[in-house]
């Protein structure tokens, strides 16, 4: 599969502005249009430009949209590679070991977390794998737990773990 | 349609019923909240779907939300028409078509059945019933999972359809609000204050008192907001009530608004529960369809309407004006109060606040009454609260408990306790803001003060169970690492303290923490608490100061002895086989070694670490293999197999004696230093073989003839030839230390005179007091303890036991008697009061014995010995049927009434062993209840300061590689003190280099089976039964290791 190129990851001004009029006037307008900008990007994420648009459109500075996109969780400000796994980081996948699956994430598809960073995403340098935490889905029952392109696995191993990555590069061979 | 009068209702509740208990159909209901969707309820609802299909069934296929019980997930409810309602656990599609064909056939199979419900009530109606008969199946509360709950929040959860307000609808859904709105908003109010009911979102506010606020206020318009931006890790409670009963929560708010006087509600939904958000979604759609929001909301003159916002993942908007800044589209920073949302909310008007679960008791309070709602939970803490049980608990799922209840009964009772094997260690409640509690406390009852008073808070009801394998500093750790990164940034104690504090507890779990540490922790915390803006900051410490508080010790040996014992702060441990290990023995290292063939070498580093390799290697509980990582894939590396086969191969070679000889010549000069070390058991040779080794002179004493202690006396020859425990021990004796046998500390010697003539004293005595029981008939000739039966044996005696024998007891002592017993030709009959899955005792062992014919008896206890002429000619015994689960995880045994006679000729008492330190009196040492001395954890002191102790003597029975660590740590410990605090004990160890990659595919394949004699074989003597693993299976077994050292 090609890398999208960037004109296609660019989002047309009308359909931002059809977002942001639909969530405009309505309480917590803000994080109504940059949730749904962000989930109608073919990369989930809320380009710098984006965040331009909106400000300029909603009549709000640049900093406050910003501040906004910065201090939440669930925005990105950097694209998503093709696949997401988010692992989960809640006290009960904790418990359960969901910090060296995490690690052993890291290793089988190399990636180096920098530094002292808390949150984490990281995207694989061919863009096809990114990782990530959440502070918790909710599915403590289940713990560990990994979401895989938006589908939840409960009790996740690290066996279970590199099935699921092999499956997955499977799947990108076979295209 | 809208629902403006009575007539309109009445309809949509019998349509709704007609769902929910259709008088013709088979009603089949798949549980598809997130739980169940994550462990394939998507494919169990289509497989019903094309099985009715293709079989032409007429069922009413439909959905639910959660029943709560998440581990049994997915859960499946199926009622025949008037039957009652059965929930089946764990169904799998495979079975799906098992399931229909009974189905068809006007039956319900039982293989996954749960539980039944023959009625139910929902609250806000009569009590439904669903039928009688099915005895077979148990209540839904005879299970233990909720047989404490009282689902008053939950009342609708995984019964009826969420995304059908029909059959909310049915339950009487929307009927109290119905009714309040035809009454006054004060009228609605007094219901409320009368319930005492507070604010389930985690400060325990009085729910009345903030609604009379708001309603006090003039200026409008008026707002109020529901917080369901569940941000506690840990807890989901709020997830599932809005996934399984929507409409509930609506219902709930309606009638707040109306007492309060809001037109505008905002339910402010985590953007992270996607199912939680569309089924609201559609709850809100339908309502406004329905004329349940909008204008003239349920045909009276008032008008509400809902909306929606997705919260972004912001811990810091529990906090309600940082909440209400981020509805505001700003960041989401609280600000300081006064004023109060109540008078300057969102947009700067009156705001009121609440969580989902609070919104969610509205309807069943109007419904019921407040008085009704009092009559559950304690005089402070009316109603119920829903816990996420979750963590290291068997049960996980959804528990809503009336408040008052104790921890207790929620851990072990209701979720059944650790998962096997393992013990709980603490509960982690509140989340962030909460603190662990450890199992002493659990008796605490469940209240919003008694948690406080513990450090804790109930928060939004996570319940966190840890056990051993938790680390409480890292728990620690990961909840700072939490609020740290939530901290909005806004005030200097929560964003630099918190920090600081992060700075300290990764500097203590990567072993670079200094003792002030703890100090340090405790004054920040202090300060943060007492200075921070917002509830984030005031309750961010308290993970760090109830870990502190409770598990002190932890905190210390990551500090002093740079160990993490729970196997979680990878810088402190070489790799989870080695911390597990009492000895610490380097597992990968010897692996490694045998893997190149350097036998020398591996022999090397086995006995630097363990000076009885062989032995341990025979009878060795293996704690390595618990954590080992194998285990995950197929089976745990046997890695006290392969050091009993490298010490076997270099003693069989005489390639041990090169290494001793190497030993020898390293000891260190003489200090002129001199120990006494009492008792000659594994804890006590290995304290004198590294003593020695350190140039100290050493005395052992024993009570008995040789050494060993109960290693020596009680494990039969069959497991543990003494040949081989002598000759590990010889070589001990060649550095010098000295034996005295049949000396009895007490009384051949008094412990004053050892404690006058030597620096120290190490008292490593083992548990060797047979407990006994108090039942009709224990004195009888006959009844004998089973340790001294072992005892005698092993001195070659052969004891007149008769032909018949029972042996009371589960552990190792019980089998090792049974097995003995056997082998000089008795019928052999153990009796046990519980379980066989509860036994004590080593699996492998348990299955030998019954290999070689011994029988059991579970759930039986003993009730007398019965007998003749003073003699023993049976044990009559009692019944046992499982109880509740008990603080050790199993279920109590509770009494039948059924009883039988055994005949038999003996009675052996192996219920336990306990520890005779009497002799320690004359000196004044402290000793516990239980008969273990008191010691401290780290330096193993006693209360007198020459005097130290370990192994059973302190820790009650224990394995012998338990008991040798403590002579190991002693050994450490009072080196450096009588040294002048020279660190000298590293110079008995040494760096032997070895390859240190990682093999890119490991051996395949599971454990390696052992060399073992036929059971036939064994019958009339006490060969050993195992020779232990092949040459070429030893290799195998080190090339299945993982090489977790490699980082």
């Amino acid at each position: 599969m090609k890398a999208s190129s960037p004109a296609s990851s660019m989002m047309t001004p009308t359909l931002m502005d059809l977002v942001i009029k639909k969530h405009q006037g309505k309480p917590g307008e803000l994080l109504g249009i940059l949730e749904e900008l962000q989930n109608r990007h073919p990369h989930k994420y809320l380009p710098a430009e984006t965040l331009e648009y909106v400000a300029e459109k909603s009549g709000l500075p640049v900093s406050q949209v910003y501040s906004v996109a910065t201090f939440y969780a669930f925005f990105n400000l950097k694209p998503q590679g093709e696949h997401t796994l988010v692992v989960c980081r809640g006290t009960a996948c904790h418990t359960r070991g969901s910090k060296s699956l995490l690690a052993s994430l890291k290793k089988i598809l190399n990636l180096k977390e920098e530094e002292g960073a808390e949150k984490i995403f990281l995207t694989t340098a061919d863009k096809k794998f990114t990782i990530k935490t959440v502070a918790c889905f909710g599915q403590c029952a289940m713990a560990p737990v990994v979401e895989v392109d938006g589908k939840m696995h409960s009790h996740v191993t690290e066996m279970k773990l590199k099935g699921l990555i092999d499956a997955l590069v499977k799947g990108e061979k076979k295209k | 349609m809208k629902i403006h009068d009575l007539a309109t209702l009445k309809k949509l509740r019998a349509a709704g019923l007609a769902k929910l208990m259709p008088t013709k159909q088979i009603r089949i209901a798949v549980g598809m909240g997130t739980c169940g969707l994550g462990t394939g309820a998507g494919e169990v609802y289509k497989a019903f779907e094309s099985e009715l299909k293709a079989k032409k069934v007429s069922a009413l296929l439909t959905r639910t939300g959660c029943f709560g019980f998440c581990a049994q997930e997915p859960l499946v409810n199926i009622r025949l028409p008037g039957q009652p309602l059965v929930i089946l656990s764990k169904v799998a599609p495979a079975s799906v078509p098992k399931l229909v064909k009974a189905l068809v056939k006007g039956e319900i199979l039982r293989d996954d059945a749960l539980c039944r419900i023959e009625d139910w009530e929902h609250l806000t109606m009569e009590t439904v019933r669903y039928g009688k008969g099915m005895k077979d199946i148990p209540l839904w509360n005879e299970i233990p999972f909720f047989k404490w709950q009282k689902k008053i929040v939950l009342r609708d959860c995984g019964l009826i359809n969420p995304d059908d307000v029909e059959e909310y609808l049915a339950v009487g859904g929307y009927g109290a609000l119905f009714a309040a709105l035809r009454g006054t908003p004060e009228a609605v109010l007094e219901q409320i204050k009368l319930s005492g009911l507070r604010g389930r979102g985690g400060a325990g506010f009085p729910v009345w008192r903030k609604w009379e606020l708001m309603k006090r206020e003039t200026a409008g318009p008026k707002y109020i907001i529901c917080n369901a931006d569940e941000g506690d890790p840990g807890a989901y409670m709020n997830r599932n009530e809005i996934e399984s009963d929507p409409h509930m929560l609506i219902e709930g708010m309606i009638a707040g608004a109306y007492a309060m006087g809001a037109a505008e509600g905002i339910l402010y939904v985590r953007a992270e529960y996607p199912l939680a958000v569309e089924r609201l979604r559609q709850a809100i759609g339908t309502a406004r369809e329905l004329g349940i929001l909008g204008k003239g909301i349920l045909g009276s003159d008032f008008d509400f309407d809902l909306h929606m916002v997705e919260g972004a993942g912001a811990f810091v908007c529990g906090e309600e004006t940082a909440l209400i800044a981020s509805i505001e589209g700003k960041a989401g920073r609280p600000r300081t109060r006064p004023p109060f949302p109540a008078q300057k909310g969102l947009w700067g008007k009156p705001t009121n606040i609440n969580n989902v679960e609070t919104w969610c008791n509205i309807p069943a309070i109007l419904a019921r009454g407040g008085a009704w709602f009092t009559g559950t939970g304690t005089a402070t803490s009316s109603g119920t609260k829903v816990f996420s049980l979750v963590g290291k608990v068997k049960n996980t799922g959804l528990v809503e408990l009336p408040l008052g209840e104790t921890l207790s009964t929620l851990v072990y009772k209701i979720g059944g306790g650790a998962p096997a094997g393992k013990e709980v260690k603490a509960v982690q409640s509140g989340g962030p803001s909460g603190g662990c509690i450890p199992t002493t406390l659990f008796s605490t009852p469940i209240e919003y003060e008694s948690l406080q008073a513990l450090g804790a808070i109930m928060g939004s009801g996570g319940m966190v169970v840890m056990d051993q394998d938790n680390c409480m500093v890292d728990v620690a750790r990961y909840f700072l690492e939490f609020t740290t990164s939530e901290s909005c940034g806004k005030c200097v104690p929560c964003r630099e303290g918190l920090n600081q504090i992060l700075r300290i507890l990764k500097a203590i779990t990567e072993g670079r923490g200094e003792p002030a540490d703890l100090d340090r922790l405790e004054h920040l915390g202090r300060v943060i608490r007492d200075t921070a803006l917002c509830g984030l900051g005031q309750t961010g410490p308290n993970p760090v100061l109830t870990t502190l508080k409770y598990f002190r010790t932890e905190y210390e040996q990551h500090i002093k002895d740079k160990r993490c014992a729970a196997g979680e702060c990878q810088a402190l441990f070489r790799a989870p086989c080695e911390n597990s290990c009492p000895l610490h023995m380097n597992i990968p290292g010897y692996l490694q070694l045998l893997k190149e063939n350097r036998m020398q070498d591996a022999f090397e580093l086995v006995i630097r670490d363990n000076p009885l390799p062989a032995t341990t290697g025979r009878i060795c509980r293996y704690h390595c293999k618990v954590r080992c990582r194998r285990a995950d894939a197929d089976e745990p590396v046997a890695q006290g197999e392969v050091h009993r086969y490298i010490a076997d191969y270099a003693y069989n070679t005489g390639l041990s004696e090169a290494v001793h000889e190497k030993l020898l010549a390293e000891r260190l000069p003489a200090t002129g230093r001199k120990i006494a070390v009492v008792g000659a058991g594994p804890a006590g040779v290995t304290a004198a073989y590294y003593l020695a080794r350190l140039g100290h002179a050493v005395t052992i004493y024993d009570a008995n003839e040789g050494p060993g202690g109960i290693v020596r006396g009680t494990i039969p020859e069959y497991r543990l030839p003494r040949a081989i425990l002598e000759r590990e021990i010889g070589f001990i004796k060649r550095f010098g230390v000295k034996f005295k046998y049949h000396t009895r500390i007490g009384k051949d010697v008094q412990l004053a005179r050892l404690e006058k003539e030597y620096d120290a004293v190490f008292v490593a005595i083992g548990a060797q007091d047979s407990t006994s029981m108090d039942i009709p008939g224990i004195d009888l000739r006959g009844v004998m303890p089973g340790v001294e039966f072992l005892e005698e044996v092993a001195r070659d005696r052969r004891p007149n036991i008769g032909k018949q024998i029972c042996v009371i007891g589960a552990g190792n002592v019980a089998i090792d008697a049974a097995r003995t017993a056997r082998r000089l030709g008795a019928q052999v009959h153990v009796i046990y009061r519980r379980e066989r899955a509860d036994m004590p005792a080593h699996d492998e062992e348990v299955n030998e014995a019954e290999r070689e014919g011994v029988k059991f008896s579970f759930l039986s206890a003993p009730k007398s010995v019965v007998g003749k002429k003073g003699a023993v000619t049976g044990l009559e015994i009692e019944r046992m049927v499982p109880g509740d689960v008990d603080s050790s995880g199993r279920r109590t045994p509770v009494p039948s009434g059924e009883t039988e006679i055994v005949p038999c000729e003996t009675v052996m008492l192996a219920i336990g062993e306990r520890v005779n330190a009497a002799f320690l009196k004359p000196l004044g040492i402290t000793v516990r209840l239980n008969g273990t001395i008191d010691t401290h954890p780290l330096t193993l002191q006693t209360s007198h300061p020459k005097v130290y102790a370990g192994g059973d003597a302190v820790m009650g029975p224990s394995t012998a590689s338990e008991a040798m660590a403590f002579g190991k740590k002693f050994a450490e410990v009072i080196d450096r003190q009588m040294m002048d605090g020279q660190s000298r004990f590293p110079q008995l160890f040494r760096e032997i280099p070895y390859s240190r990659d990682v093999p890119a595919v490991p051996q395949s394949g599971g454990k390696r089976p052992l060399r073992e004699l036929p059971v036939a074989a064994r019958r009339g003597n006490f060969w050993e039964i195992s020779s232990g693993l092949s040459e070429k299976n030893a290799r195998a077994e080190a090339r299945r290791c993982l090489r977790c050292d490699v980082k």
